[in-house]
């Protein structure tokens, strides 16, 4: 028995070799199948139903286009995309969207990423629209070490969590409240076209009104943060519930003090709410700014038609930048055709968003999360390649914020006759500030 | 006081629509002692009706009132004949279940055929229009909709204590074997409680869609305010209905100008939860 024990074969041993290598290969073999699959599967989360489905049913209709660039050719397309046929650092790997639908609802946001994560084993998470949801989904993304980009949502909190595999592609609130007291500052200095110098005391008083989920308390923090630093006074400050019955109260509240500065972070059944209300209760100021979402929906145009004539929005798009841009015009032309209407600020970003997803695996070449987190992390994407007008997407940490987009950047738009002309940056305005605003007619 | 007097006329104004949503439900609570989860389903097809009858025939918004009406009556009877009799032979958590899958079969209905995208009309003789009185300001739809809506609760009132119908209604609530002795077709009485609660609910959508968008999910938003509201006024009173609307209304608009808006949904269940713990049977409940 002893004896037994001590021998070993020199052909037992040569086979147990033989089999290690061939496993150790095949494993190697299956691991790099894996890692260059013929399908990559990308988690979509958005609202897709209750009262801001219409801007989730849109980030979907655009991140499904993008798709269909990435994975089959398009050759008068005149960006890299448009040659693709599947992502070709992958060997052509076509991306596959699994869409899930939050309802607007944090919890059951994190609920649906678990499930795209441990059940349909997807690559990474898009998404999500609401800030409050991009909240909870980022935060089961880094537990299980699976990156998101997130193409819209602007709350500044979301880069401020030394989260490394969160990526948000927007330019934030404080980005864009910033700009707003700039061209403020400006209008006082008399530089804005089509309006003289505006004494301050005209605009200095702000009525905040804001919605209570994690996005709209973001917007107001900067709000406050942001006045302050440029001398302006807030004079009504109002925080409603999203998605309420009925908002006279809040309305009367931010109308009472008469402010002469209006100024809304609203999701679009809110907005639509809001501006019946102040409608009916015939509100006046002199300026009217928004911060997009529901102000700067086809669907907030559609219901108020000639009454938005002098609404400002903060956004980082506008039909107007066809001029500078024939790439957005030629990709919203195909847009329109499907979801017969055109690009506004949420679905044009959630197209760059899906965008930089193919660009981030194309530079991966692998579906290792880790591989990819290293490709965003170091991502530098043309502003040629994009329909947006920023210089290009590129993710760092800078100013306590980490993986935030820095070359991203906004507009403000104003509607006249219902189309959103560019009132800021001053260089890129295609059309004459209206001043005052003339009132919901 | 200017403000004051502003916030306590839209808060009259307000509550008579909530008076109005929870109507329907307090008839149908009163007549069979069964909660309808459905109810905030019954609006919005109230809702969807009044759209789609002003958008394709391009008529007057307040002249859909009556189609909106006969919907849900018809809505109301025929979820009573085709589901609510049967469940009724059942236990009492089958009753609840039945209601509760009425609506998310009635909501994901609605998102089949409409989409979740949410419609508003806005042209009609009250959309978008207000008068100053003083330093009120007077919203036209919302003025409309508390004038019918009090004229809906001066029918139904008189309906429930003069007519033969009403009482036969009456004393099927009360006893339903002591009414069926009677001679009453204590059955039809039930069926008909649906319709009327249908009907009222359907004309509060009707009136609703002048100054309020429609998307398949908004009865959650005005059902939950019903809820309160019937459980403040006590179930199956149609006089408490119409009180605790008006307080409804108070508690929203007051509460939300004065405390806060962020207090004003706490305020309305905070009374909800006062009312179940202290007066079960509600203001007027028996």
């Amino acid at each position: 028995m002893g004896a037994k024990t001590k021998i070993i074969s020199p052909y037992f041993l040569k086979v147990t070799v033989g089999l290690l290598v061939v496993s150790v290969a095949v494993s190697i073999g299956f691991g790099m199948a894996r890692a260059q699959p013929a399908e990559v599967k990308i988690g979509v989360i958005y609202p897709l139903s209750g009262p801001v489905a219409h801007a989730g049913q849109m980030s979907k209709d655009a991140v499904s286009l993008c798709v269909d660039y990435i994975n089959n050719k398009w050759s008068q397309l005149p960006i890299p995309i448009g040659n693709w046929e599947g992502i070709p650092g992958l060997n052509g790997a076509k991306i596959k969207l699994i869409f899930a639908d939050h309802r607007g609802e944090p919890d059951r946001g994190a609920d649906l990423a678990k499930k795209l994560i441990l059940d349909e084993k997807v690559v990474g998470i898009c998404g999500c629209y609401h800030s409050s949801v991009t909240k909870t989904v980022s935060t089961v993304c880094e537990k299980h070490k699976i990156p998101m980009i997130n193409p819209e949502s602007t709350s500044p909190v979301l880069t401020k969590r030394g989260y490394k595999w969160f990526f948000r592609a927007t330019p934030h609130d404080r980005i864009f409240v910033r700009d707003f007291f700039e061209f403020l500052e400006l209008l006082t200095r008399g530089k804005v076209p089509g309006v003289g110098a505006v004494p301050k005391s005209d605009i200095d008083e702000i009525g905040a009104c804001t919605e209570n989920t994690e996005w709209g308390a973001g917007t107001r923090d900067v709000i406050k943060e942001f006045a302050k630093k440029y001398g302006y006074k807030i004079v009504s400050d109002v925080t409603y519930p999203h998605e309420s019955p009925d908002l006279t109260a809040e309305v009367r509240r931010l109308l009472t003090p008469k402010p002469e500065t209006l100024m809304f972070a609203s999701y679009i059944s809110d907005a639509i709410l809001l501006t019946k209300t102040m409608k009916e209760l015939k509100a006046k100021a002199n300026v009217f700014w928004s911060q997009d979402v529901g102000f700067y929906q086809p669907k907030y145009i559609e219901t108020f038609g000639a009454a938005t004539q002098g609404i400002l929005n903060r956004t980082v798009f506008s039909k107007k930048l066809f001029a500078v841009k024939p790439v957005a015009r030629h990709i919203n032309e195909e847009f329109k055709k499907r979801a017969g209407v055109d690009f506004m600020g949420t679905s044009a970003r959630a197209f760059t968003g899906m965008q930089a997803w193919a660009y981030v695996l194309n530079k991966a070449q692998s579906t290792d999360p880790e591989a990819i987190r290293r490709a965003a992390e170091t991502i530098e994407i043309s502003g040629k390649d994009l329909i947006v007008p920023w210089k290009g997407i590129k993710f760092e940490n800078v100013g306590g914020e980490t993986n935030q987009n820095t070359w991203s950047s906004g507009l403000i738009v104003q509607y006249q006759k219902q189309e959103p002309e560019i009132i800021y940056p001053l260089d890129a305005a295609t059309a004459k500030f209206i001043y005052p605003w003339p009132g919901l007619k | 006081m200017e403000m004051l007097l502003s916030t306590l006329v839209s808060a009259l104004l307000m509550g008579m629509l909530f008076a109005l949503v929870a109507l329907g439900l307090a008839i149908i609570f009163g007549v069979m002692n069964i909660v309808n989860f459905a109810h905030g389903e019954f609006l919005m097809v109230g809702m969807y009706t009044a759209f789609l009858t002003a958008t394709i025939f391009s008529i007057e918004p307040l002249l859909t009132l009556p189609i909106a009406a006969m919907v849900g009556f018809l809505l109301g009877i025929a979820s009573y004949y085709m589901l609510v009799r049967y469940l009724l032979k059942g236990p009492m958590i089958a009753q609840l279940l039945g209601t509760f899958g009425l609506m998310i079969f009635l909501r994901y209905l609605a998102m089949c055929i409409f989409g979740p995208d949410y419609k508003t009309l806005e042209h009609g003789l009250l959309i978008g229009k207000s008068i100053m009185w003083g330093p009120v300001v007077l919203s036209y739809p919302r003025l409309g909709t508390a004038v019918l809506s009090m004229l809906g609760f001066g029918i139904i009132y008189w309906m429930m204590d003069y007519t033969r119908l009403g009482k036969a209604l009456k004393a099927t609530a009360l006893d339903v074997e002591a009414a069926g002795y009677m001679g009453i077709d204590t059955e039809k009485m039930r069926g008909l409680a649906w319709g009327l609660g249908g009907a009222t609910v359907g004309i509060a959508g009707a009136l609703l869609i002048n100054f309020y968008y429609v998307f398949p999910t908004i009865g959650i938003l005005f059902c939950m305010i019903a809820f309160a509201t019937v459980a403040l006024g006590g179930f199956g009173s149609i006089k408490g209905a119409f009180i605790a609307g008006l307080i409804m209304g108070m508690i929203i608009d007051l509460g939300g100008t004065y405390l806060g808006p962020q207090y004003k949904f706490a305020l309305i269940y905070l009374t909800f939860f006062l009312v179940v713990v202290i007066r079960p049977k509600g203001l007027f409940g028996w």
